[in-house]
């Protein structure tokens, strides 16, 4: 069969998960062990789609050691490799997210050098964040850690969401939004490339200070109250990513299939935004009691994150809900698709992120029905645990 | 969020404003910022000069051209906006528009760096190194920590051949600034010209390592494995570079010069193609194209592409010039191939490998002042530094103390030259003996009496084999000057069919009657096409002589002429050439006899399994000494009747493509035969590798009749105690034209313009 065509068949079977029928059909084709770079491409994503990554990791390593310059080969062995912890060459293969097909236009040319990793007393550095809420959430520990290493005069330029948040942090020197002219700075860095600039590992994890974001008081008051009405266990939750997301429907579910979380003493706070955040007010009738629709009152990110402050747990999707509930030292738990984005690692159900969030796994490719049985049977233990049973 | 230009701004306020946002990244605002400017006052210059950084930095080198050029026309410009207008042309190639605005900024501006650094590498690409050079050294002097300015010096340098002045300011940009891939890879181009592959391969890597996007280093890379004829290994870089880039002039050039040493000569000339219209200006292009087409019989074609290359800037002339004379030699014009060498040498006094080439053409006079033109390249106070032009000198001065009859000279160079080479590879003579000698156990006599390939027409192919250097050549002018016989020259083809089929000798035990079959057909279809109206067609691929058994087996009815010569004659005459493809067993007197003694074993083992009628051996000075009967037993043999124009076969109007090509145009010569005698003294390892006296008692010559009489008494081989694969000595020849290989050139410092 013709390259192209082959490729035009098995890509869209991949998105499906349909990973192990790829496998057999691209193997015989390689089984003299050697082939074209199409071909072992497509066998290490069937693998990584199967959830066997580190078998894909030496076919993606073969590929990038044949095509050195073929830099989103280089960017998919970077998933692989922080998938499996390996941070060291993983961060440095990172540094081709914007060597993308449809990233590059994105890439901010900043016409100053970035930073090395090395002390620069004296010298003014420009951290800015990139694209993601999560990533922001996830990465802004690192600000304090640049500042000390760097001993630098620290700019963060962060956007206008998450802003306010990010200004009761500590390890910065002056704060920009990003759009606006950030003052002079001699060097920079992406938020995103201090990992590989610092060399970051993972027994540096979860790292000082923890939680490094907190909540307003006053909103936390404001919050409080809204909520004191409702007896028993109080759950927030979301089940939907942005839809542009380009991984979207391998991390969303629908609003239905979180049924079984619906149990007596538990009410369950929808903090859904976005073009699903309406199904919460119309919930289908067997969650109907359980369900409350905090989507319409909140405003922001601060809201968000009073309300984590005042509920007993987050139950969500993988979303920056469930990086900001880390942050800021709340519990969390996080259901996962079979073959997840590369932060939460592998074969395990905590994280070094965050200590207070916990991974509830697909164990078959687009399977939620069993994950979210054993969310619900966490939650009565939960529930019992915490005398509201 | 966004900085609206505001209607209050200044024009200065709003140009600092949009120099902050296009510092900090924020390309919309500086944009929209300079608009703003140039709706206020078109052609304000600071505001377009801005505008054409933008451009560049995203890769709009033509918009950037034009804003800078419309920013370079106000009164006031600045000395940093025509620096970056010279360099944006530099990087356009617009040479000459480029040093006009650099030489402007530096008049301007006597102080300004970067203007200096611009102007000369606009310079070095124009040719200009003393000038480059001045302009360089006023860099680093004015600023000594500046990385590039040395990278850029070294550049300079090394175009100057000054190797090792280049190498240290390499290495000095490297200490500077030790992640700087261009300097790493242009490092990288230079250990390999100093004779350090494995070092030019690691530092090639490097670069590749800290931008995998450096094209340069890739070819560099590919240029290392082409200098040591590991030509898949080449590919392999110039694909990985060919994935991301696939209209790259320089690697289509270098996959051409790749393919075609692998005699892939259509994919050669469509990638050539490619090379020439992706940037018709690309000396190196035109000159692969110019030898691609002579590869494949196209001298008229091939002269134009050498033309072109001869009217670029670079190294590209040189080579050209050179090419244009091996084109003569081959076509056997030595005059003209004489005049292109002299013109070589006088255009470029330090090209070794005109001096390389010219020698092979002229008979060396006592006091010749060649001579000592070349002496002084490589002993004078200025001498040639690259590894590959000193090996080259070190053989030519060997012809011509060889001329003059000064052994103890001679051989100083020829030993001199031969170790560089040597150093070059690896090779296993024991090895290759012990294949050898595997070889002839693989095909035992019983292996022939059993069924054969039943390819039919099987007598088109007649396969002239030996030792190189034995006189092959000779043969196949005599054959193919009969009207009904064509020449091939030396093709690769058995021997690429065989690796097909799997490991040789061990397939030995595999092949059926329907492998030979296939294997005889596939050669048949190579050859085919170039028989043309010829009854036979004569393929001398000297190394052949390794499946003679299997020619018998595969193709039944092909002819298989053995050429022998005087063992000391043969290797001596190895021993002085520098083969263009890798003859690896050749530079070294000790292992040399070592092949040949291996080379004979297994000649014997041939003859005495061989029909006659198919394996027929003729002696070089049994040829020489009677030409007309010598002849007469090859047309015979052959399956052809005689005809007389044979016995004048230095006038065959064909192209020849071996070293021996300055010597079958003449008639027959004897100075050949007993050439080695008054060199005894030098060639002690040799003879005792052969196992012969020097001072023995002459022996009449073997007597061809012999020869062909005495055969099947030989002992059997001993069986070999395991079936070791060694390296096939690779025993092509071809035009012996050592220009410094193909495509290796220092990356240029990218030099972003500098914001003012």
């Amino acid at each position: 069969m013709d390259m192209k065509d082959l490729e035009l068949q098995v890509r869209p079977m991949l998105i499906a998960g349909r990973g192990a029928e790829v496998e057999a059909m691209v193997r015989p084709l390689l089984a003299s062990g050697t082939g074209p770079v199409t071909l072992w491409a497509l066998l290490a994503q069937a693998l990584r789609v199967q959830g066997r990554v580190l078998e894909a990791r030496p076919i993606q390593e073969m590929l990038v050691d044949a095509l050195p310059g073929h830099l989103s080969t280089r960017f998919d062995l970077a998933e692989t490799l922080l998938l499996l912890g390996e941070f060291e060459r993983g961060w440095r293969e990172y540094a081709y997210r914007y060597s993308l097909a449809h990233t590059t236009r994105i890439e901010r040319k900043v016409q100053r050098p970035r930073w090395d990793g090395r002390p620069i007393p004296g010298k003014t550095l420009l951290i800015h964040d990139e694209q993601g809420y999560g990533d922001t959430f996830q990465f802004m520990r690192m600000v304090a850690w640049a500042k000390e290493k760097s001993q630098a005069n620290v700019i963060l330029e962060i956007n206008h969401e998450t802003a306010s948040l990010a200004r009761r942090m500590k390890g910065f020197d002056a704060m920009t939004v990003r759009g606006e002219l950030p003052p002079y700075f001699d060097v920079h860095a992406e938020m995103m490339s201090l990992p590989m600039i610092m060399g970051l590992k993972l027994s540096d994890l979860p790292g000082e200070p923890m939680p490094y974001l907190s909540a307003l008081p006053e909103r936390r008051e404001q919050w409080r109250k809204r909520l004191a009405p409702y007896q028993g266990l109080k759950v927030a939750f979301l089940w939907a990513g942005r839809p542009t997301h380009f991984n979207d429907a391998n991390r969303s579910m629908s609003l239905e299939m979180l049924a079984p979380l619906a149990q007596e003493g538990v009410t369950l706070f929808s903090v859904q935004k976005g073009p699903k955040e309406e199904q919460a007010l119309n919930p289908p009738a067997a969650m109907g009691k359980h369900v409350v629709s905090l989507s319409p009152e909140i405003k922001d990110f601060e809201d968000t994150a009073a309300i984590l402050m005042e509920v007993d747990l987050l139950i969500s999707i993988d979303s920056s809900p469930v990086h900001l509930a880390g942050a800021l030292g709340r519990p969390a738990w996080v259901m996962l698709p079979l073959l997840p984005d590369w932060r939460w690692l592998q074969k395990r159900d905590d994280t070094p992120w965050y200590p207070t969030v916990r991974l509830f796994r697909q164990t078959e490719w687009g399977q939620w029905g069993p994950v979210i049985d054993r969310v619900a049977g966490a939650l009565a233990e939960f529930k019992k645990a915490k005398g509201q049973g | 969020m966004n900085t609206q230009p505001q209607t209050t701004m200044t024009v200065e306020q709003a140009l600092g404003q949009a120099h902050a946002h296009w510092n900090a990244g924020q390309a919309d605002q500086a944009e929209r910022l300079c608009q703003h400017v140039l709706a206020l006052w078109p052609g304000q210059s600071d505001a377009l000069h801005l505008m054409g950084l933008m451009a560049h930095a995203y890769g709009n080198l033509d918009l950037a051209i034009d804003h800078l050029r419309r920013a370079c026309q106000a009164p006031r410009v600045p000395a940093v906006y025509l620096s970056n207008l010279g360099e944006m042309c530099r990087q356009r190639g617009l040479l000459a528009e480029a040093e006009v605005a650099a030489r402007r900024a530096v008049t301007m501006d006597n102080a300004l760096v970067a203007g200096w650094n611009n102007l000369g590498i606009i310079l070095q690409e124009a040719g200009k190194l003393e000038d480059s050079l001045s302009c360089l050294e006023r860099v680093v002097a004015l600023q000594p920590t500046y990385a590039e300015a040395h990278n850029n010096l070294g550049n300079t340098l090394k175009r100057m051949g000054r190797l090792d002045q280049a190498r240290q300011r390499y290495e000095y940009a490297l200490s500077l600034t030790p992640a700087y891939a261009e300097a790493q890879s242009n490092l990288a181009n230079l250990l390999n010209d100093l004779g350090r592959p494995d070092e030019a391969l690691a530092a090639a890597r490097k670069a590749i390592d800290l931008n995998p996007r450096l094209s340069d280093a890739y070819i560099n890379a590919a240029a290392v494995e082409l200098g040591r004829n590991r030509n898949e290994e080449a590919l392999r870089w110039i694909d990985a570079l060919l994935s991301y880039a696939p209209l790259h002039a320089g690697a289509l050039t270098v996959r051409a010069t790749a393919l075609r040493h692998l005699e892939r000569l259509e994919e050669a000339l469509a990638d050539a193609r490619r090379a020439v219209a992706a940037q018709a200006d690309n000396g190196e292009a035109q000159n692969v194209l110019g030898e691609v087409l002579q590869a494949l019989g196209h001298p008229e074609e091939a002269l134009v592409a050498f033309d072109k290359a001869a009217k670029t800037l670079g190294f590209a002339p040189e080579k050209a010039l050179i090419n244009r004379g091996v084109l003569f030699m081959e076509r056997g014009d030595k005059v003209q191939a004489k005049a292109a060498f002299d013109q070589v040498v006088a255009q470029f006094p330090r090209s070794a490998s005109a001096w390389f080439n010219l020698s092979d053409l002229h008979r060396f006079q006592a006091g010749d002042p060649a001579i000592a033109k070349m002496e002084s390249l490589l002993y004078g106070p200025d001498s040639v530094q690259s590894q590959t032009d000193r090996t080259a000198l070190n053989f030519a001065l060997g012809k011509a103390w060889m001329d003059l009859g000064d052994g103890e000279r001679a051989f100083a160079h020829l030993n001199e030259g031969n170790r560089q080479k040597r150093a070059t590879f690896a090779y296993d003579a024991a090895a290759t003996s012990r294949w050898m000698a595997d070889i002839a156990t693989s095909f035992p006599a019983a292996a022939f009496q059993g069924p054969k390939s039943a390819v039919a027409g099987s007598d088109l192919a007649v396969f002239v084999l030996g030792m190189p250097r034995s006189g092959t050549t000779l043969i196949e002018q005599i054959l193919a000057s009969h009207p009904a016989v064509t020449a091939a020259g030396e093709l690769s083809a058995l021997n690429n069919l065989v690796n097909q089929l799997g490991p040789y000798p061990q397939i030995a035990g595999h092949l059926t009657p329907e492998i030979l079959g296939g294997l005889g057909q596939r050669y048949l279809d190579v050859i085919r096409p170039l028989a043309g109206s010829h009854r036979r067609v004569v393929d001398k691929m000297p190394s052949n002589f390794l499946f003679s058994g299997l020619i018998n087996l595969a193709l039944p009815d092909a002819r298989i002429i053995h050429v022998r010569r005087d063992p000391v004659d043969t290797c001596l005459s190895c021993y002085t050439k520098l083969f263009t493809r890798e003859q690896l067993f050749t530079y070294d007197l000790a292992e040399l006899g070592q092949f040949h003694r291996a080379y004979e074993r297994l000649m014997d083992h041939w003859r005495a399994v061989l029909p006659a009628d198919r394996f027929l051996e003729v002696q070089y000075e049994a040829v020489v000494d009677d030409l007309e009967g010598q002849s007469r037993r090859m047309v015979e043999f052959c399956g052809l009747a005689w005809d007389p124009v044979c016995l004048d076969f230095h006038t065959t109007q064909r192209t020849i493509r071996t070293a021996s090509l300055n010597q079958v145009r003449q008639p027959l010569f004897r100075s050949s035969i007993g050439r080695w005698k008054p060199f005894a003294a030098q060639l002690t390892p040799l003879l005792t590798a052969l196992g012969i006296d020097p001072n023995a008692p002459e022996a009449p010559p073997e007597a061809v009749a012999e020869v062909v009489a005495a055969p099947a008494k030989k002992a059997a081989p001993k069986k070999a105690a395991a079936a070791k694969k060694a390296e096939a000595p690779a025993a092509e020849v071809a035009p012996a034209a050592p220009v410094a290989e193909e495509g290796a050139k220092p990356a240029r410092s990218r030099r972003k313009p500098a914001a003012s």
